[in-house]
């Protein structure tokens, strides 16, 4: 970054560039988390015409930008298809942090997301950076869903020591909760 | 772009120097960020570069460049945005998950109408997807293919036909959409649309017919696609009988089009039409005379050459554009030049025939040597039809033979001047002495050498031969050793041919003794003496027959591979000897196939804007041979290789496959007859069509049923050579043999079956369910032994002479009703399967509506009996009545094919 740029970035005027990586078993509501934050950065002026088109399952991935907090979030959204996360470690290098999307209302797969992302952060890649890390127990809108605690039993989180990591419970389809998790994520960001 | 500019002064410009292992590690700025447009660019051009110079990127290299060529979707940039496109293309077939960037694209195809790259990502979308995939985007590419910018429909469209092939059945489902893309505005749009249609629908023959007829009304406002309309048309009038051609007349309509394309794609379909009438050409013809005073250039050219091309079969229809082909003549365009030229040749009358030479003589300083060659090549087939004109031609190609010129163009009038000696005896003399002169001052060896044996051959049998001696002896003195070498042969000659000379040509001889070349001298002391000694004469000079070249080559090849021959001389007296007449008829065929393969049909054109599908892989052995001794030399190839057949001798002949069973049938048996001296051999090509079945010990049991045939008792079964396992659709070969004592050659009909032992397999491994199998029969048709499989089709030059020279005494005829026969056509077609003989002076063409015709036949009959065959036919109210009359040296043989009719 050059001087001018940085001095302009110090005042605000110029947003700072981060990048970062949204992961997470299919189903999860990556995509849908992504759209709520688009919506929100863009500006409400002109709604578009024609509805946005729907959210169908990823294949492979999908880049995304919007405005967050004076930052400027450049968005992997990675498929969660078992066939494609073997190849999310394309993309560790270059990321400034990384947003973990569990569906807290799939019981079932618990035990299939806490072998993935054991295996995502003991990736040489990540384990040389110690990049933040936001979970969202997403689908807290459902009967039944797991709290951020049982959540937090249910991955071991509690054995992440190595980064700054925080998890919060969402709903992306009213929006709830995720304002939460990104500011802190933001503040993290900022700090580095 | 300053770069492309750059580029066009030095060869490969900025690209000269690099190398991969470079480029690869560049490519590393696609991490970075924020991204740098313009670098990346260069990057990216760079790979393209590299792969487009058939660079070869690994797997995991061509991998990880595309991984991070994924993360430059980040920029916004178009150009570049475009240059990943491309790259994502020419990656897609060495990189792994190349699906990665299946979102990214499908979101830039739906992006806002304004973006313009939105047809590039389809393009690239449909080149990334695979079948199973191809589920979650059809939805969007339905869409794309209605949309209202036709360069994203086009893209659409044209990626369909590329998915069509290994996706009918999910593209068949997106008709409706492409039919309304017919109509879009854009008219590149309107012939994709058309395209992708036509292979949506071209197996069915009338939906197909309703297409074309409904987008003729001039709906449509793209010629491109109107050109595709007629190539629909005429494939569906190639499936017709002749005479009922249901589409003509929108053929004829389309040559009045306002677009000179659709008007000569017309005229051009006309001209192709199969047994084509002259009343069908004339409008064709007209419309092509209107395009020859054309001021494009490109429409003349293409006038002339199909009017060049129709004037090979049809010259009568061209004759009316002969004024305005000589105008042509001047014509600035040289090819449009040397093609009015060629044609006039082929359409012009003998009156015509001065002028033109006049105009050509003209113009042949002005065109290169290949052209020059196709003029000579024309003059020559003009002279052989016109032969009062012969000395015009003669004196015209004896000047050009004095011009500059390349080795090819020289042979090509050399070739034509022997040809002419050849057909037009009476022009030998004036011939011969332009060659000599020629020689005085030729360049080329090779063209020295045939003109000094032509010389040593044809000199002695003219009025003066001594005057050519001079010209020869000239040739010893001044001349290379292979020159001169040649001279001693063709003085030799004309010592044995004439005594009166030959003390003075032994004076001659005797000089050579001195040359300082040994291959000159022992020429000259060979000649010396046996020169008068008459018996050796006759061995070793005025012998005009000569070995059959492709047999003494496969035979000293077998000869060559086989070490255990080698303690023996090589056996020369087992390979077949042929006159000159026949060796050079044989180097006639050889070329004239060899030009029809150089020829492309412009019916391959055909079906469709994209190649088809590939064809399925032929069954047989051989199954697509460019020429019929192609087929039996890899028949032949195939028996060398079984112990079992090695040791039967030379192949005389092998027959066309017959199929034995019908194509849709369990098993697919096809059989091919090859007869050897003493033996016949049956060869079986089957192929299982069962995926839940294995065949193990595949036999053929073959049994005599009848003959009318005394022969046919002395036919005895030999071996039978099974196939070990006959996995499913890979084609197995079995063999059964007939020897036929003292060579006789009977007729028979044969029974068939085959038998086996079946095993049920797993359909997906084909490894069998169990060990256990049971045996089983199947049935298969007769086969029949014919008079054509005992015979070889030869080329004559001459049929009368030959006719003559063999004399009534020898003649064997017979005459036959065929009630069941309707048309001559139908009777020539008969006799040729019948006879398996050669069609003389293209007595095959029979005239559409003919009454009376006569074919005639040459060939060889097994053990090497010439046997030739004149057939006359009349058409009478019930059916066909035929004379079949056969000369031969052996009057068995000639009775044999009377015989073969009934
Ligand atoms: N009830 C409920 N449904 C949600 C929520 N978030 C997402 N969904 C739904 O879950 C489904 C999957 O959402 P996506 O955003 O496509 O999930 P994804 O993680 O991007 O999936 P992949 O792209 O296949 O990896 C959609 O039908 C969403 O409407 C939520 O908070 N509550
Ligand atoms: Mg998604």
């Amino acid at each position: 970054m050059g001087f001018w740029t940085a001095f302009l970035t110090t005042l605000g005027i110029v947003r700072r560039r981060v990048s970062i990586l949204i992961l997470g078993l299919d189903n999860s509501g990556k995509t849908t988390i992504i759209a709520h934050f688009i919506r929100a950065s863009s500006v409400p002026a002109a709604p578009s015409p024609t509805s946005p088109p729907p959210i169908v399952p990823t294949v492979g991935f999908s880049l995304e930008k919007f405005d967050y907090e004076n930052l400027n979030f450049t968005v992997f959204d990675m498929s969660g298809q078992g066939r494609y996360r073997e190849l999310w470690k394309h993309y560790y290098d270059d990321t400034d942090g990384l947003v973990w999307v569990l569906d807290a209302g799939d019981k079932e797969r618990m035990a299939v997301v806490r072998e993935e992302l054991w295996s995502v952060l003991s990736h040489k890649a990540l384990q040389q950076k110690k990049i933040p890390i936001v979970f969202f127990a997403n689908k807290m809108d459902l009967e039944g869903s797991l709290t951020p605690q049982e959540c937090i039993a249910a991955l071991g989180l509690e054995e992440i020591r190595d980064r700054n990591w925080n998890i919060v419970a969402s709903s992306a389809v009213n929006g709830e909760g995720l304002n939460r998790g990104l500011e802190w994520l933001a503040g993290q960001l900022k700090e580095r | 772009m300053n770069l492309g500019k750059k580029d066009e002064d030095s060869d490969a410009g900025l690209f000269f120097h690099i190398d991969k292992s470079t480029v690869l590690q560049e490519a590393r700025a696609f991490n970075e960020t924020p991204i740098n447009p313009r670098k990346c660019r260069l990057i990216l051009t760079k790979i393209v570069y590299l792969l487009y110079q058939s660079e070869v990127f690994h797997t995991q290299e061509a991998t990880e460049t595309f991984f991070s060529i994924t993360k430059l979707f980040q920029s916004q940039d178009t150009p570049l945005r475009q240059m990943v496109y491309l790259l994502i293309k020419e990656l897609s077939t060495v990189a792994e998950d190349v699906i990665m960037v299946t979102s990214s694209l499908m979101r830039d195809m739906n992006a806002k109408s304004d973006v313009i790259y939105r047809a590039n990502a389809i393009r690239a979308l449909a080149k990334i997807t695979d079948s199973s995939m191809l589920q979650a985007i059809e939805r969007f590419i339905k869409q794309a293919i209605v949309d209202k910018n036709p360069s994203v429909s086009s893209a659409a469209l044209v990626s369909s036909l590329h998915l069509f092939g290994a996706n009918k059945d999910v593209v068949r489902r997106w008709a409706n959409e492409v039919q309304e893309s017919i109509n879009s505005k854009g008219p590149i749009t309107q012939y994709h649309a058309l395209g992708l249609m036509y292979q949506i629908r071209q197996h069915d023959r009338m939906a197909v017919i309703k297409l074309v007829q409904n987008y003729s009304r001039g709906s449509l406002r793209s010629p491109l696609a109107y050109c595709m309309l007629i190539r629909y048309a005429c494939k569906i009038m190639e499936d017709e009988e002749p005479g009922s051609r249901s589409l003509y007349d929108l053929l004829e309509g389309w040559l009045r089009h306002k677009h000179d394309m659709v008007v000569y794609e017309a005229a051009r379909a006309i001209c192709d039409l199969r047994d084509v009438t002259s009343k069908e050409l004339f409008p064709a013809v007209s419309a092509l005379q209107l395009m020859l005073v054309n001021h494009k250039p490109t429409l003349r050219f293409a006038a002339i050459r199909t009017l060049s091309k129709l004037a090979m079969t049809h010259p009568a229809a061209v004759f009316p554009c002969n004024l305005d082909m000589e105008n042509l003549i001047t014509d600035p365009n040289r090819s449009i030049a040397t093609f009015a030229i060629t044609t006039l040749l082929k359409t012009g009358n003998e009156a015509s025939v001065d002028r033109l030479m006049k105009q050509i003589t003209g113009f042949m300083n002005e065109i290169s040597d290949e052209f020059k060659i196709i003029v000579i090549d024309a003059i020559r087939s003009l002279c052989l039809k016109f032969p009062a004109k012969q000395s015009l031609m003669l004196n015209f190609l004896s000047n050009v033979l004095r011009d500059e010129g390349g080795y090819e163009y020289k042979r090509a009038i050399v070739d034509a001047i022997l040809d002419i000696i050849y057909h037009i005896p009476e022009s030998k003399e004036f011939a011969l002495s332009h060659l000599c002169e020629f020689i005085e001052d030729c360049e080329f060896n090779k063209l020295a050498v045939r003109i000094l044996h032509l010389l040593g051959r044809e000199g002695p049998k003219t009025s003066k031969p001594s005057k050519y001696i001079r010209y020869i002896y000239n040739r010893v003195i001044l001349e290379n050793a292979t020159v001169r070498a040649a001279a001693v042969s063709a003085l030799a000659r004309f010592a044995v041919h004439l005594p009166e000379l030959r003390d003075r040509v032994k004076v001659l001889l005797t000089r050579c003794l001195d040359d300082n070349e040994d291959e000159v001298r022992d020429r000259a002391v060979m000649y010396l003496r046996i020169i008068d000694d008459e018996d050796l004469c006759k061995r070793y000079i005025a012998d005009e027959t000569t070995y059959s070249w492709p047999s003494l080559e496969r035979k000293l090849v077998e000869y060559v591979n086989d070490e255990a021959a080698h303690s023996s001389a090589f056996d020369i007296s087992t390979t077949p000897v042929i006159t000159a007449a026949q060796e050079r008829a044989e180097r006639a065929r050889v070329a004239t196939a060899a030009a029809e393969l150089a020829v492309p049909t412009l019916r391959s054109t055909q079906g469709g804007p994209t190649p088809s599908a590939p064809s399925s892989t032929p069954a047989a052995r051989g199954a697509v041979p460019s020429a019929a001794g192609d087929a039996q030399a890899g028949y032949a190839a195939a028996m060398e290789k079984i112990p079992e057949l090695a040791g039967l001798g030379s192949l005389f002949k092998s027959s066309k496959p017959v199929e034995l069973t019908e194509s849709e049938t369990e098993y697919v048996v096809s059989c091919v007859k090859h007869v050897f001296s003493e033996h016949l051999v049956f060869q079986f090509d089957c192929r299982n069509t069962l995926n839940d079945s294995l065949l193990e010990n595949v036999n053929v049991v073959m049994k005599l049923e009848t003959s009318e045939d005394d022969d046919a008792t002395a036919l005895v079964q030999d071996k039978a050579i099974p196939i070990q396992r006959l996995i499913y659709d890979i084609p197995g070969t079995a063999y059964v043999v007939y020897s036929r004592p003292g060579g006789v050659c009977p007729t028979a009909t044969f029974s068939n079956a085959l038998r086996f032992i079946v095993k049920d397999c797993d359909p997906s491994t084909g490894e069998p369910d169990s060990e256990e199998g049971y045996e089983d029969e199947y049935l298969l048709e007769d086969l029949d032994l014919v008079t054509a499989d005992y015979m070889l089709p030869s080329y004559i030059v001459d049929f009368k002479r030959t006719w003559e020279e063999l004399g009534e005494a020898t003649e064997v005829t017979e005459t036959y009703a065929l009630t069941n026969v309707a048309s001559i056509k139908a009777a020539v077609q008969n006799l040729l399967q019948l006879l398996g003989m050669h069609p003389c002076d293209g007595s095959d063409m029979v005239k559409d509506k003919a009454t009376t015709h006569t074919l005639l036949l040459s060939g060889v009959y097994v053990g090497g009996t010439k046997v030739v065959c004149r057939c006359r036919m009349v058409l009478g109210d019930d059916g066909v009545t035929l004379e079949v009359t056969a000369r031969s040296p052996d009057q068995d043989v000639g009775r044999r094919v009377v015989d073969a009719v009934c």
